[in-house]
């Protein structure tokens, strides 16, 4: 007899129509069918002569054609006798040693304060993101970076106004000079100073849009991520604020800038300090399966959630919102992907983010 | 109070460390520009570099990850005293070293580097199974085909070789016999694959994985010739009983408590290759959610 033994890094989310299987060392996913799901979960009782036989002589053309597929994507293998049971599952803990991973700035400049940078050493942030309405000289960003060397902080990402300053040389200064920061994403920009194919140290981007704290929080098929580390923390915790932080542009202290609840001022408090509020961790445990149509949709484990903008429609019995993000248009049942901003059930929500 | 012996940039030491912070124990690292003076104080022993400052008796425990602590050697014009001096000095760094080693410990600067070859006799001793291996200067005896070599070094890479900034001697099979004699070389006999499991090692306990390379002729060999475009898939694996115990024992002859184990499962056989006391091990950790680096800071 032989035995399909699954790979612990495949994890399968089962949606409502279809599954979503997820390579979480090769860093991707792929949709395919609920009777492919069933398949695989006749492989894990039965021997694979046996799952055979539970179908018709045309059925088993079909069933040994899913077999030879997961083979060849290398979703698992085959044993003899039995299954090779010294193969452990994967462990789904998530384990994290910073207090808070991330940083959501929204700034008016680059300068951080003495106490802001003591804070994100004592808190362990490994990740910045500061939206900047201004338009930057290169001496900010490279202070920017000089205040973070020799620090925890691993990455810097930044989103600023385009200025005809912003030119080659600029760029260029600024790849000789960064270290940390890894993306730079100027927007209201008509005509990129340089070309797409050039390549430096930070992924870089021109806009021609005009990017507002509002735009973030889209759930779309491409912001997608299947990375081992995100899906771990999804299974365990909110996607989109566990270990985060935000302060917005008058130094509030938020869970993420676009959110209303405030934990105090960076002025009159440290962050160490903010996170203690007993509320601030509320939403850090409220996973996909806590929210609604998400805990059914088969992408909820590589999704990055959304909790400042909701269709705002339920919430549980801690108050917490447990409604599906607003920026998303997908719909599990039917598996149609429309576009959230028309979609007539969700224009009151649109109208109380003042979104319009 | 931990110490930590290692190296500037050390990405293992900064892993390690990130947690240590967040389980809020102390720790004092020491790379490899110290050097170190002994001193005494109140009937102390304290030992001093330019970066760090610390009493022998103050530390609890002690990592040993790389490098080592070196002291300052202090001669002197008359050749009488500076004989004796250097005795006494030398005595005087034993006994600060076995102090720090008598301590609890993850690896000691004393024994982490293993000969490779006694490693491989002692693991025959234990009862695990070992690739028949020889030294040889010619290729006469060699079964070609079924007959790999491999550095008996523990630095694998040759800097500034020829053209290349960095090579790296991988484990290659002899496909054809040499005409000349050469340098004594390490052969071992080639296993017929399932897959390789590699396990991190922390005072008796194995994180094991299992890296199956056996199906991509780049990794074949050596799976540490990276397939960048198609990744090996490495995945939880626990040993038999039998295995780890023999294995642990292996360690406990070799007095080191922690590092990374290969193995090579062909059929019922679990073939052991080697230790290795200072390689990377974070990769495939991470990749099977072992978070070893924890491991190492709740047990310091």
């Amino acid at each position: 007899m032989k035995y399909f033994n699954l790979f612990s890094d495949i994890l399968i989310t089962k949606g409502i129509n279809r599954i979503l299987i997820s390579d979480l060392q090769r860093n991707n996913s792929e949709l395919q069918s609920l009777e492919l799901y069933n398949i695989i979960e006749e492989f894990k009782s039965h021997a694979i002569e046996e799952v055979l036989t539970f179908y018709d002589e045309e059925s088993q053309e079909i069933v040994q054609e899913y077999l030879n597929f997961l083979l060849e994507k290398e979703y698992g293998f085959i044993t003899e006798k039995d299954w090779d049971k010294n193969f452990a599952p994967l462990a789904p803990e998530f384990r994290e040693a910073s207090k808070i991973s991330n940083i959501f700035m929204e700034r008016a400049d680059l300068l951080l304060s003495p106490q802001l940078l003591q804070s994100i050493a004592n808190l362990g942030i490994k990740h910045l993101v500061i939206y900047c309405d201004a338009a930057l000289p290169l001496t900010s960003f490279v202070d920017l970076e000089s205040s973070f060397s020799n620090s925890c902080v691993e990455s810097i990402e930044i989103f600023s106004h385009y200025h005809p300053e912003v030119d080659q040389d600029f760029i260029k200064a600024l790849h000789e000079k960064s270290a940390r920061i890894y993306s730079l994403i100027f927007y209201n920009c008509e005509n990129p100073p340089v070309e797409p194919s050039d390549i430096f140290k930070f992924n870089l981007v021109f806009s021609d849009q005009s990017l507002r704290l509002n735009s973030c929080g889209k759930v779309d098929f491409k912001y997608f991520d299947t990375n081992l580390m995100k899906v771990l923390e999804a299974l365990n915790h909110n996607s989109c604020l566990n270990k985060k932080i935000g302060i917005d542009k008058d130094g509030n202290i938020k869970n993420c800038p676009a959110m209303p609840q405030r934990f105090g001022n960076i002025n009159d408090i440290a962050l160490e300090d903010a996170i203690k509020h007993e509320e601030f961790k509320a939403y850090w445990n409220l996973t996909k399966n806590d929210i609604l149509v998400c805990r059914d949709c088969e992408f909820r484990n590589v999704c990055t959630d959304c909790r400042a903008f909701t269709e705002r429609t339920h919430t549980n019995q801690s108050g917490l919102d447990i409604s599906k993000p607003l920026k998303c248009g997908y719909d599990p049942s039917t598996n149609v992907w429309e576009d959230w901003s028309t979609n007539p059930l969700k224009q009151k929500a649109i109208e109380y983010y003042g979104l319009k | 109070m931990i110490l930590i012996i290692s190296r500037k940039q050390e990405t293992t030491t900064n892993e390690v460390i990130k947690w240590l912070l967040a389980l809020v124990k102390k720790f004092i690292r020491v790379d490899e520009d110290e050097e170190f003076e002994i001193r005494a104080k109140e009937k102390r022993i304290y030992i001093e570099s330019h970066r760090n400052c610390f009493y022998i008796d103050d530390i609890s425990s002690v990592w040993y990850r790389r490098g080592g602590i070196r002291f300052k050697k202090i001669q002197y014009d008359n050749p009488a005293v500076d004989v004796h001096m250097q005795e006494h000095q030398h005595w005087l760094q034993d006994y600060v070293i076995k102090k720090l080693e008598s301590k609890k410990h993850v690896n000691k600067q004393s024994t982490s580097a293993v000969n490779k070859l006694m490693v491989l006799e002692q693991a025959k001793k234990v009862g695990l199974d070992v690739p028949e291996f020889y030294l040889a200067e010619d290729t006469a005896e060699v079964v070609l085909d079924k007959t790999i070599t491999k550095p008996l070094t523990g630095n694998i890479t040759i800097n500034n070789y020829q053209d290349y900034a960095e090579s790296i001697m991988y484990t290659n099979i002899v496909e054809h016999k040499e005409k000349d004699s050469f340098f004594i070389t390490f052969f071992q006999e080639k296993i017929e694959k399932d897959f390789e499991i590699r396990s991190f090692y922390l005072n008796g306990d194995f994180y094991s994985t299992a890296i199956m390379s056996q199906n991509d002729e780049q990794t074949k060999t050596d799976f540490r010739k990276y397939n960048l475009q198609k990744p090996n898939r490495n995945v939880r694996y626990r040993l038999p009983a039998k295995i780890e115990k023999k294995t642990h024992q292996l360690m406990l002859l070799l007095d080191v408590n922690c590092g990374s184990i290969d193995f090579i499962k062909s059929g019922d056989k679990f073939y052991f290759l080697e230790v290795n006391t200072v390689g990377q091990f974070l990769g495939v950790s991470a990749m099977c959610n072992y978070t070893a680096e924890k491991a190492i800071a709740e047990y310091l």
